[in-house]
């Protein structure tokens, strides 16, 4: 797993590559809580890059997806593969976290 | 078509990297779609996971993992020593639609197990809990 944080204005974006699994999920939520910045009004997960996910990394993003709330902030996803996308689906976490097709589409869905 | 695998796990979360492993290998050698070789990976860590963390109350013991492959499907048996645990009923039901604030995360994973898995069947007998679950080829 490798998360790797860029801002846009008052943007956070998080690229999440490779694994998330049980293994790794306590680095996950620590190195996602530790990007986000209380000022950060959006923050929005690239899943591009992330080829697996469990129940275990599901787990950190509706903790994060929480946390984010309590500060006005909204948590987006975008990008996801077929598989992930999937996975979203099924467990209802796209009703969580909003998904779309590209990081422009979310950019644009945070401006409104 | 491979044969399968047949595995011994130690009960404890870093052994999840050896079953990737060797799930990695066989999808490669034959040819899964990426889509079955994420089911495959998920139903596994969640079974494992479960036992790993629910079976015992200490570290130091064993779980034996089989994976056999047929036409249709992929079988996965997955067999422990622990305390008598049924994923399919005694796993609580998940929470798939309450507000954010709300919403518990338990029961996910096996809810996911059987959302991607066409037969689910839990056994014990001779002090053993023995899961079953066929994973379809075809999505």
């Amino acid at each position: 797993m490798d998360l790797k944080s860029t801002r846009e204005g008052s943007n956070l974006i998080v690229d999440v590559e490779g694994r998330v699994d049980g293994t790794n999920a306590m680095d996950f939520q620590t190195a996602l809580e530790g990007a986000i910045q209380p000022s950060d009004q959006g923050v929005i997960m690239d899943m591009g890059q992330l080829q697996y996910i469990s129940s275990a990394g599901l787990r950190v993003i509706l903790l994060v997806a929480k946390s984010l709330q309590k500060q006005n902030a909204k948590l987006l996803g975008c990008s996801l593969s077929e598989s992930v996308r999937e996975i979203f689906a099924i467990s209802g976490f796209d009703k969580i976290v909003p998904v779309h097709d590209s990081r422009t589409d979310a950019l644009k869905a945070l401006e409104d | 078509m491979s044969n399968g695998l047949a595995l011994t796990l130690e009960t404890r979360p870093e052994e999840l990297d050896r079953l990737t492993a060797a799930i990695e290998t066989l999808a490669e050698q034959d040819n899964w779609p990426a889509a079955l070789t994420f089911k495959v990976n998920l139903v596994l860590e969640e079974l494992v996971l479960n036992v790993i963390n629910y079976a015992y109350d200490e570290d130091g013991h064993h779980l034996d993992v089989e994976l056999t492959c047929n036409e249709e499907d992929l079988v996965i048996e997955i067999t422990d020593e622990g305390k008598p645990f049924d994923p399919l009923h005694d796993a609580p039901d998940p929470d798939m639609e309450s507000p954010m604030e709300e919403r518990r995360i338990g029961g996910l994973g096996v809810y996911l197990v059987r959302t991607m898995t066409s037969d689910m069947q839990y056994r014990r007998e001779d002090g053993k809990n023995r899961m079953t679950v066929a994973v379809s080829r075809d999505g």
